[in-house]
């Protein structure tokens, strides 16, 4: 089943130039763990909040085009609608905290009040969802008073509570040190495993090739491609998309190994490891 | 986690009292004073809200308040005991100044006006949580929206407080001089107000984003985690309080 | 140029963020790891004198920090905070960059030469006349790294320069790193991009809970796997790399893995 259709879509920001977006077209199935990668003000964002309405309703702007999420067109529905259907995590986790809330249990409870969940409903999700992030041991604590890897978790877990099909993540961990943001892509991946559709946009190329089914990646707000994690970083122009293949995929392109059966390099630690095993010392 | 909210957290029976409840007793106090201006009324009411602090354990809270309410009211007296227009009769002279009766009563009347509207404030703010009284207002038909500005302003100004200091770090970083008199430190001063203002509207910006996402514009009725607050008598006392406040007027009126 | 002896610090009563450093640094290129919370910003807080040490002392260049103000010792070392926006306040680019040399007095002449170098170093230099507000973020940080260059300092500490930056932003600050270094400066980095650091830091220092767990040339640090779980850091992916397919050596760059073959 399509849950993610784009189609043409083209948008420029109220007072921008260029396009942010230009004539992007892309489909997604349900459960699919897609990564959005490109150089800064590619348009990954822009796409992001392209998928839950803020594109183009927070901004205005011009539009053009379709997106479909989950059968929803969100040219023609309001923001609050299509939060039922997509979530949203964005980059900063500070800035994601409603500041009106104690603790992170009521934190959590913020976007359920706001969508009318009857009350015994919203103690069972937020009790889930404190499970399923692993921050039960800090619900009563100051949402404030978190690290931001916590922090960044209940923001998922504030969005996942909702209960949305499709879950848009916009650099999750840019701002987080190497265990926090473990964290965080641990919880996606355990998300991912129960059937939400997962879009990521995300810099850390070692870990879109470790996660993602398949990447899409944008240069000046067009799509250039949209394949698997081995075809993307195969290929030999990504210096031009100004990205560079994860370290893995670099050393085996420099060595000519290629993934065994395949015309593609490797892009994980483990794939590099079996590709190389043998060919080198 | 540093909270510009003055609430304690007590057991006791004023803090079980629902905050819609609170604000009634404050409008209350208000009134019936102005309504029958005499100084046994006033006095009754100073006595019924320092008794309802001293049972809400939350006495010691107020007495820097009252402190500072204090300071400016010593110079009302002082003023009005001295100076008033309508003064006559002496009541004792230091040195070349002179007290008066009737300004100084005036000025106990003021005193006593602003004790007793303080004091009622301070029954709510020391024993109600914002976020208690917020939802209580929303739930009387308050727009969420407000009730959000409300509620967020007790967290984000400490926020912003805190990333004042990394700012004022950050200029200091850069050979501006912070330490010394007073001129050197208003100098230092400006340098921080663009990036306090302009980091927190950048975080306007985001947390905005980030509350339409969770369905803050959603028409449908919004419900909520904890159950309405009720106090078994809040009915009974809200209409105790306005039979009274009828009473008060009817006596003002006809007698 | 720094030597720091049983250096120690704690907010109020709490429990220590940092006890009993005891570092010196020469003019290696240092990269200063660890999780968050380990004390990283609070030392090199303390290194600048925004921060007062309970115990312990930092000399550096033979002077004792404790005798100046954060803004004196603005001249000798410089330091770039992780969030631009904490920091820029001009109308344009160009004032921004001299607002460091203007404060340590220098002349307006020499602090708009040493300015206009500093952006030229960073590529800024066509975006004089720009409002710093209109770059975008990467741009930002590189404006913050020219105003902190343009005062000329012979230290500059670098908080997480790599955070949001794309490929071709990394390369910059690997430029701006280089030069740096090539002018004789100590050039020292808080950052959390480990192919970043093994790629360009001579020395590495592990902090884990306050305390340095592990300081050396940066590949002998990368060698101690075990020293590096503790401190919950992952060495880098091409360290990893080659230790799995049973290299003796310890390799930092796919440069030298590629050159083991």
């Amino acid at each position: 089943m399509k849950k993610i259709i784009v189609e043409g879509l083209k948008y420029k920001y109220p007072l921008a130039e260029a396009l942010a977006l230009n004539d992007v077209t892309f489909h997604v199935e349900q459960g699919e763990f897609i990564g959005i990668i490109g150089k800064n003000s590619a348009g990954k964002s822009t796409l992001c909040q392209a998928l839950v309405g803020l594109v183009p309703h927070f901004y205005k702007g011009a539009y053009g085009g379709k997106v479909i999420v989950d059968g929803l067109e969100v040219k023609n529905r309001s923001i609050a609608d299509i939060s039922l259907k997509v979530g949203m995590v964005f980059q900063n986790p500070f800035s994601q905290v409603t500041g009106s809330k104690m603790t992170v249990y009521e934190e959590i409870a913020f976007g359920l009040e706001n969508i009318g969940i009857p009350r015994s409903e919203i103690i069972d999700r937020i009790d889930s969802v404190l499970n399923l992030l692993k921050i039960e041991q800090v619900k009563n604590h100051n949402p404030f008073d978190l690290s931001g890897g916590q922090m960044q978790r209940m923001a998922i877990a504030s969005i996942i509570a909702m209960k949305p099909e499709i879950l848009v993540l916009d650099e999750p961990t840019s701002q987080l040190d190497p265990a926090g943001s473990e964290e965080v892509f641990q919880a996606i991946q355990s998300l991912s495993k129960q059937g939400i559709t997962v879009i990521l946009a995300e810099h850390k190329m070692e870990k879109v090739a470790q996660y993602c089914d398949r990447v899409l990646l944008l240069n000046d707000g067009k799509i250039v491609d949209f394949a698997t994690p081995e075809k993307i970083f195969s290929r030999e122009d990504l210096e031009e998309q100004g990205i560079s293949a994860p370290v893995y995929t670099r050393v085996c392109k420099a060595l000519g190994v290629k993934k065994t059966g395949t015309d593609e390099y490797p892009v994980t630690l483990e794939d590099a490891e079996k590709a190389l095993r043998g060919r080198v010392v | 986690m540093k909270s510009i909210s003055l609430y304690e957290e007590r057991a006791s029976f004023v803090h079980d009292v629902d905050p819609i409840t609170k604000l009634w007793y404050i409008l209350f106090a208000i009134l019936i004073p102005i309504i029958l201006p005499s100084f046994t009324i006033s006095f009754l009411f100073v006595g019924i809200s320092l008794v309802l602090l001293l049972a809400a354990q939350v006495i010691r809270k107020t007495i820097p308040v009252f402190g500072f309410v204090f300071l400016i009211l010593i110079t009302v007296v002082i003023i009005q005991g001295m100076f008033k227009p309508e003064n006559e009769t002496v009541l004792f002279q230091i040195g070349p100044l002179t007290m008066y009766k009737e300004g100084l009563l005036y000025a106990l009347t003021i005193t006593l006006r602003v004790i007793n509207i303080i004091g009622a404030f301070m029954i709510l703010i020391l024993t109600t949580k914002p976020s208690d009284l917020v939802e209580s207002l929303v739930r009387k038909g308050m727009s969420p929206r407000i009730g959000y500005v409300i509620s967020s302003v007790f967290q984000i100004i400490p926020e912003m407080m805190s990333s004042m200091g990394t700012i004022m770090d950050a200029q200091r970083a850069r050979g501006m001089e912070t330490e010394g008199n007073l001129l050197v430190r208003i100098k230092a001063f400006l340098p921080l107000l663009g990036p306090v203002v302009l980091g927190s509207l950048i975080n306007t910006k985001e947390r905005a984003m980030a509350l339409e996402v969770r369905g803050f514009n959603s028409q449908v009725p919004k419900t909520y985690l904890y159950e309405e607050k009720k106090y078994r008598y809040s009915r009974a006392l809200q209409i105790a309080m306005l039979l009274l406040t009828v009473t008060a007027l009817a006596w003002r009126i006809f007698l | 140029m720094i030597k720091v002896s049983n250096l120690s610090f704690s907010y109020g009563k709490g429990t220590p963020l940092l006890s009993g450093i005891n570092l010196e640094f020469d003019q290696r290129s240092t990269a200063i790891i660890g999780q968050n919370g380990a004390g990283k910003t609070t030392f090199v807080k303390l290194l600048k004198g925004l921060l007062k040490a309970d115990e312990g002392e930092v000399t550096i260049q033979d002077r004792d920090i404790k005798t100046e103000t954060a803004a004196e010792l603005a001249k000798t070392i410089g330091l770039v905070f992780q969030n631009p926006n904490d920091q820029i306040f001009k109308r344009s680019v160009l004032d921004e960059v001299m607002f460091g040399p203007l404060n340590i007095k220098l002349d307006k002449a020499r602090a708009r030469e040493y300015a206009f170098q500093a952006l030229k170093m960073v590529e800024l230099d066509d975006k004089l006349e720009s409002n710093p507000h209109d770059l975008s973020l990467s741009e930002k940080k590189l404006l913050c790294i020219a105003s902190i260059v343009a005062m000329d300092p012979d230290i500059i500490i670098l908080d997480e320069p790599t955070i949001a930056q794309d490929h071709s932003g990394k390369e910059k600050i690997r430029q701006i790193i280089k030069t740096l270094k090539d002018r004789n400066k100590l050039v020292m980095t808080i950052i959390h991009d480990m192919d970043f650091v093994a790629e360009n830091f001579e020395r590495t220092i592990v902090f884990n809970e306050g305390r340095v767990l592990l300081d050396g040339d940066t590949r002998q640090v990368f060698s101690q796997k075990e020293m590096l779980e503790k401190a919950n850091v992952e060495p880098p992916g091409i360290t990893q790399l080659a230790e799995k397919l049973g290299f003796k050596d310890t390799i930092l760059t796919v440069e030298e893995f590629i050159n083991m073959k």
